[in-house]
């Protein structure tokens, strides 16, 4: 039992490909008629902007009700233990009002359900630590909340949740391992193991359960996200400039420049093949995925190098590089103007072209101003009318 | 789930007719895989990297490259890109074009983008509009308005809309909107507002005779924002003229709530909803907070306000496209 209709979502998926291919002219209009008939989803549509709404002001009236009784016994809830046990029976009522709403209002992520199930598990984790014991370490409170944001997980499959239990436990092990005497060595290497892992899991799910398309359908889009995470992380903890500016904050005392690591070899060329391998693995594999997480990987290569070993000044090395990337692009929508190795330029539904050209014009924007602000405070252009003190711009 | 086990699906429901599932099953093995929004992001990223990167070199070097020479290069660089802009520019019409070549728009970005850093620096070196500071701002925006239009381009529309709002003397980047805006100023607030009113006036007009409108969402986002903004920052700032800023912050709200529903652009909803929202709580709690309130009874207005909202926007959802 779930909280939403597991069928209705497993329904979903088919009637999106159907469409995909009805769009297509693959399928005739009596025949998605068909498919819409025979896989019904009654559940409540929205529109991402909405959403966005839907959340803020279900969030705005979940803290209002949870601040009212918060005040009203103010005086009962200095004492710890009762604290915790109101912020428990606070969460546990909020996901009863959630539940009536998911089920009498067919919701499924319309932002309203999603407020719901973020706050819920924030009070009962933040519950559930109060009445823990004084003293743990960071990494045991992680650990012993990660239970419970597991059992939210499984239960809602909700995205943003399926981040807080992934970033639970990145903390859990980051802090778990630092009180040991070789721990701060290892953290990279345990990091690097622990994310391949889990994205192997991630990647594998049968491994852990059986196949079943319903479920595989419920928790496709944390599955996915973990994917991601993983994935980040693993590249960014065998990164020469993480590790080492990292190893250079857990110092004690903290030391201005971050000080060689051991085996610097080992992590510059980590820093350059886990990208690659990625690169080459979204080729083979044809996963968006990989191929996105390959480029910007080798981006952050090449940033990297060029921090330590700055053959050009900043000017240069930006030059250089934007020349590099627009030859590269533009010598990519050539080559794949006709498909070529089962590649191809033509957008597909795939691409998300209305998002991406939003995107552009904000991005033009905060260009366009940055050209105006890059100047230092004594150049005397723009100084005064439009790098921020607008009072001075009477034109 | 793949496309092959929803294949499997349709055939066990007999929607498939004969053959068909083989059919589909070809084309999706055989489709190939597009990597156009990554191509067309690295050109993007590309073209900013490259920008930021000269913008720079012009003011680090200025003193040891022979000014002559930076100045000629950028120069002909942003020739050289415009001239292949306009060489595949799109026909001229007022409905939306397309550009003829896959790099005329990145083309023509790059080309604007160079020209902010070659006026800039000429500004800087040559002092050529003297301190006639606002014409600085004011020369790109009227270039690039008609280029916008032109080449049917948003980018460079948006950047004309900014360089039009910093010439007004509001500094309006998205992500520092809200740091860095001086609305202290009642002079800043009167112009933001009033160009705000005078683009979406524009907006509207040019969108009613047909041209080119799709570019109301552009001029709607950036205007609209502006003009939220400001007439918040007057509600907070001006207590004297606070029913003046109420009316225009409620009209506001108002039209842009109207023409989301219109056009079925919730992103206007998004924003009516949400500085509406600030609005009256911002009035509510500067009128209306009685000194025998206890806290329970503010509690009480969050609630009661954050569901009538979550009722008022479940209401506007969209219809059901395939029911």
């Amino acid at each position: 039992m779930k909280a939403y209709n597991e069928a209705w979502i497993y329904n979903r998926t088919i009637i999106d490909q159907a469409e995909r291919w009805y769009r297509k002219r693959m399928l005739s209009d009596k025949q998605i008629a068909a498919v819409r008939k025979a896989y019904p989803v009654d559940f409540r549509q929205t529109n991402a902007f909405i959403e966005i709404g839907l959340f803020l002001f279900t969030t705005v009236a979940i803290l209002g009700s949870y601040l009212l009784p918060a005040s009203f016994f103010s005086m009962l809830l200095n004492n710890q233990t009762v604290y915790g046990v109101f912020n428990i029976a606070f969460g546990i009522v909020v996901g009863i009002v959630g539940h009536q709403l998911i089920n009498k209002r067919s919701l499924y992520r319309n932002g309203i359900d999603n407020a719901f199930v973020v706050t819920l598990a924030g009070f009962l984790a933040f519950g559930f630590n109060q009445l823990l014991p004084n003293g743990l370490s960071i990494s045991a409170h992680c650990l012993l909340t990660l239970p419970l944001l597991l059992t939210v997980l499984w239960y809602y499959g909700d995205t943003l949740i399926a981040f807080f239990t992934l970033a639970t436990f990145y903390t859990f092990v980051f802090d778990g391992l630092l009180p040991f005497s070789w721990g701060r060595g290892a953290l990279p290497f345990v990091m690097m193991a622990v994310s391949g892992l889990l994205y192997f899991l991630a990647r594998n799910p049968n491994l852990l359960w059986s196949k079943s398309p319903i479920r595989d359908a419920y928790y496709a889009d944390p599955q996915n996200l973990v994917q991601w995470i993983t994935l980040l992380v693993l590249a960014a903890s065998g990164n020469y400039f993480v590790v080492r500016e990292l190893n250079g904050l857990l110092l004690k005392p903290s030391p201005t420049h971050a000080p060689e690591i051991d085996l610097p070899f080992l992590f510059w060329a980590l820093t350059f093949a886990i990208p690659i391998t990625y690169l080459w693995q979204g080729l083979q594999k044809k996963d968006r995925m990989l191929l996105i997480l390959g480029v910007l990987g080798l981006i952050a290569g090449v940033m990297t190098f060029h921090e330590y070993f700055a053959l050009v000044p900043l000017n240069m090395a930006l030059t250089i590089g934007g020349l590099t990337l627009i030859g590269l692009a533009v010598l990519g929508i050539r080559f794949f103007r006709e498909p070529k190795n089962g590649f191809t330029d033509v957008p597909d539904d795939d691409s998300p072209d209305e998002f991406f050209v939003n995107t552009e014009a904000l991005t033009a924007i905060q260009a366009t101003a940055n050209t105006h602000h890059n100047t230092n405070d004594e150049v005397r252009f723009g100084g005064g009318s439009f790098g921020g003190a607008g009072s001075e711009g009477k034109y | 789930m793949s496309p092959a086990d929803v294949l499997n699906e349709l055939e066990k429901q007999g929607i498939l007719l004969t053959g068909q599932q083989d059919k589909i099953s070809d084309y999706e093995q055989k489709r190939p895989f597009s990597l156009h929004w990554e191509l067309r992001s690295l050109l993007y990223v590309g073209i900013l990297l490259l920008s930021s990167g000269l913008g720079l070199l012009v003011y680090d070097n200025f003193d040891q490259i022979g000014h002559g020479a930076l100045l000629t290069a950028m120069a002909i660089a942003c020739t050289a890109c415009f001239l292949f802009a306009w060489r595949f520019r799109p026909e001229w019409t007022v409905a939306q074009a397309k550009n003829r070549s896959p790099y005329g728009d990145y083309a023509l970005l790059l080309a604007c983008l160079l020209f902010l850093t070659l006026e800039g620096y000429a500004q800087y070196q040559y002092t050529i509009f003297g301190t006639r500071y606002g014409l600085v701002t004011l020369l790109p925006a009227l270039l690039f308005l008609p280029l916008a239009y032109r080449f049917d381009h948003r980018g460079v529309l948006s950047m004309a809309l900014a360089a039009l709002i910093s010439w007004v003397g509001v500094t309006v980047r998205p992500l520092e909107l809200y740091f860095k805006t001086n609305f202290f100023d009642r002079e800043t607030v009167f112009s933001a507002i009033a160009l705000a009113l005078v683009l979406i006036g524009v907006s509207f007009g040019l969108e009613r005779q047909r041209i080119k409108p799709h570019f109301a969402y552009t001029y709607l986002t950036i205007a609209g924002n502006l003009l939220l903004i400001a007439l918040l920052g007057g509600l907070f700032n001006f207590e004297e003229l606070h029913l003046w800023f109420a009316l225009g912050l409620a009209g506001a709200c108002i039209i842009l709530d109207q023409y989301a529903r219109r056009t079925k652009s919730f992103v206007f909803l998004l924003m009516s909803a949400v500085y509406g929202y600030i609005g009256v709580t911002y009035l509510f709690f500067h009128y209306i907070s009685p000194q025998n309130w206890d806290d329970g009874l503010y509690y009480w207005y969050f609630i009661l306000t954050g569901i009538a909202l979550v009722a008022y926007l479940m209401s506007q959802i969209p219809k059901r496209s395939n029911a």
